[in-house]
């Protein structure tokens, strides 16, 4: 029996070193190759680890975007820095908001009992159903006409659209195991409804809240499309457009290329790893990300 | 219950009160939402040519007919099925193990699990930059691997040519979708309880009897909403299409996103580009819907 539980251990260990390797081992060899000399990048059989640790592609993002043109980097680089910030705002911005109106559209869908409640859900829900390529369309036609286009507060407000369905869902779906004795407490106390959202439902959510907060900021930050179509110039791209810049443009080196693509995902894979938790039970109450 | 009843006199109807809570979000939805898909469907019944301003005019389904009768379509068509069924069974084929894997108890579970979250946190875009420079013809990693154990003898660009572009393209796509779906599997592992298990060994059921007897079959329902899901969003790739290979080399990867976007936003044709966004938008909705009947009728036998 001793015999079979290490042949079992051995299996499990081979088996998840194979997923380690296919899990991180993509991402590790990105940002090996962010810090090597772009002439050793080329070198047959590759070079697995930078020796030396070279950072002139780190340098080079930052020069651009104190030096402007003076710095001689590539556009692409220049205008990173400025790109990363935009990605933030958006983000952070989306977050927030959607945190906030979400929270008080949960509340009646989780504990009010009215005409209409199940349609409303279901409304909220189908909606998400609708390929945003589709939506795209009429929102940069309008945007244009409008004079929205090239903004990123128009960023901030489509994002917010997306983001709010499934922050509603997560949220209702929270609010739910809250147990109703505690409202009940605070209704006999003499409690309007809205002190109850405040004073009772909203603090015994923070992690419901937090939840939520961080995977719209995360599924906010890999938005390609409509960052894409809704801008024109370095004022509003998002980090994402200016990857995308970087990679379809042959002339720039591939260490640029590279190291701009590792620096645009540090914020989502730590955010990923300090709040796994909240972002685990998230995903699975509330199954995000397409 | 006095008070408790006296409060609710004083305040207005639930249904007023949900309305007011609402209202915020429900405006934001409606506006980027409702009415664009609105204006949508109405673009896609008119000639709308930016090019030629000035000729917009109702057509009725005639940009619907033109799409339906056109070659244009149709392939692409099949190119986003081909896609999306290889994707959705390479997910869901790895998922399903990487979650087995995860489901049995050993040091460092909890470890793998977090690091799961590292291509998942990853956006497309970068991810795309990603494979383009794994896959990069003279100076990529699998090039530079698969040269250096002997299985090629020269290095190849493997996005230059079919087949080898499509299934590139497929693992690319899948490796940032694979831990979401390991995570929807490993929590409907979690559900199945260990007794079945244990009274299967009595009865000396093998690991590859228990698997097929009661994991698959108990694992049925979460296995649907993962291939509904993964097929959804596969169905309308584009991210990773516009970075690694624009639609070729010769419309090979001209996925229906693909054709969406370049006769929209490069030919300028709205209402030809809205009329085929909606198609897709139609067969994903109808796929979903007879997705779900189907294998949930599955799950009730």
């Amino acid at each position: 029996m001793k015999q079979r539980a290490r042949i079992r251990l051995i299996v499990i260990y081979v088996a998840a070193a194979i997923v380690l390797l296919g899990t991180v081992g993509p991402f590790l060899w990105l940002v090996s190759s962010s810090f090597q000399y772009e002439r050793q990048l080329l070198n047959r059989p590759p070079q697995w680890l930078p020796n030396p640790i070279v950072l002139d592609s780190y340098r080079e993002i930052f020069e651009g975007a104190v030096l402007g043109e003076a710095s001689g980097v590539p556009y692409q680089s220049r205008i990173f820095l400025r790109s990363f910030a935009n990605s933030f705002f958006v983000a952070g911005s989306v977050a927030a908001i959607a945190v906030l109106t979400g929270a008080y559209a949960a509340y009646p869908l989780a504990r009010l009992d009215f005409r209409g409640r199940s349609t409303l859900l279901f409304g909220i829900l189908a909606s998400r159903l609708i390929p945003a390529l589709s939506l795209a369309i009429p929102i940069v036609l309008v945007a244009k006409q409008i004079g929205m286009s090239d903004k990123i507060i128009s960023l901030v407000f489509i994002n917010l659209s997306f983001i709010l369905p499934y922050v509603i869902w997560l949220l209702q779906s929270y609010f739910k195991t809250i147990p109703m004795e505690l409202e009940d407490a605070g209704r006999i106390d003499g409690c309007s409804r809205l002190q109850v959202v405040h004073k009772i439902i909203l603090p015994l959510s923070l992690p419901g809240l937090t939840s939520a907060g961080i995977l719209a900021f995360l599924l906010t930050w890999g938005e390609f499309l409509f960052a894409l179509l809704l801008s024109e110039s370095p004022a509003s791209y998002t980090s994402t457009v200016v990857v995308s810049l970087f990679a379809t443009d042959v002339d720039v080196s591939f260490v640029s290329i590279i190291t701009a693509g590792v620096i645009s995902v540090i914020p989502p894979i730590a955010f990923a790893l300090i709040f796994q938790r909240f972002i685990i039970s998230g995903l699975l109450s509330g199954s995000l990300k397409g | 219950m006095q008070t408790r009843r006296e409060t609710e006199q004083k305040e207005m109807s639930q249904g007023l009160m949900a309305l007011l809570f609402s209202a915020p979000a429900v405006l934001i939805i409606a506006a980027t939402i409702l009415v664009p898909f609105l204006m949508a469907v109405f673009l896609s019944l008119h000639n709308w040519n930016l090019k030629r301003p000035g000729r917009e005019r109702f057509i009725g389904l005639e940009n619907y007919t033109d799409w339906l009768t056109d070659s244009d379509f149709w392939e692409p068509l099949r190119t986003t099925f081909t896609f999306a069924i290889l994707a959705v069974v390479l997910i869901v084929f790895i998922a399903l193990l990487i979650s087995l894997l995860l489901n049995e108890k050993f040091p460092g579970r909890g470890v793998l699990r977090a690091l799961l979250l590292v291509p998942w946190a990853i956006p497309s875009v970068v991810n795309a930059l990603l494979w383009k420079w794994l896959l990069n013809p003279q100076y990529g990693l699998v090039n530079a691997i698969a040269f250096e154990i002997g299985i090629i003898t020269e290095y190849q660009n493997v996005l230059g040519s079919m087949p080898s572009v499509m299934i590139w393209l497929v693992i690319a796509y899948s490796w940032i979708h694979i831990p979401l779906a390991t995570l929807l599997l490993l929590s409907g592992l979690q559900t199945i309880p260990g007794d079945i298990y244990e009274s299967a060994i009595v009865d000396g059921a093998g690991v590859w009897q228990r698997f097929l007897f009661i994991t698959l079959p108990l694992l049925r329902p979460m296995l649907s909403i993962v291939i509904i899901f993964e097929m959804i969003f596969a169905l309308k790739v584009f991210d990773i299409i516009f970075v690694l290979t624009a639609g070729g080399p010769a419309d090979s990867t001209n996925v229906l996103g693909w054709t969406i976007y370049t006769e929209t936003f490069r030919k300028l044709d709205f209402g030809a580009g809205s009329s085929v966004a909606m198609l897709l938008g139609a067969i994903t909705l109808a796929l979903a819907i007879l997705f779900y009947v189907f294998l949930d009728r599955g799950v009730e036998q």
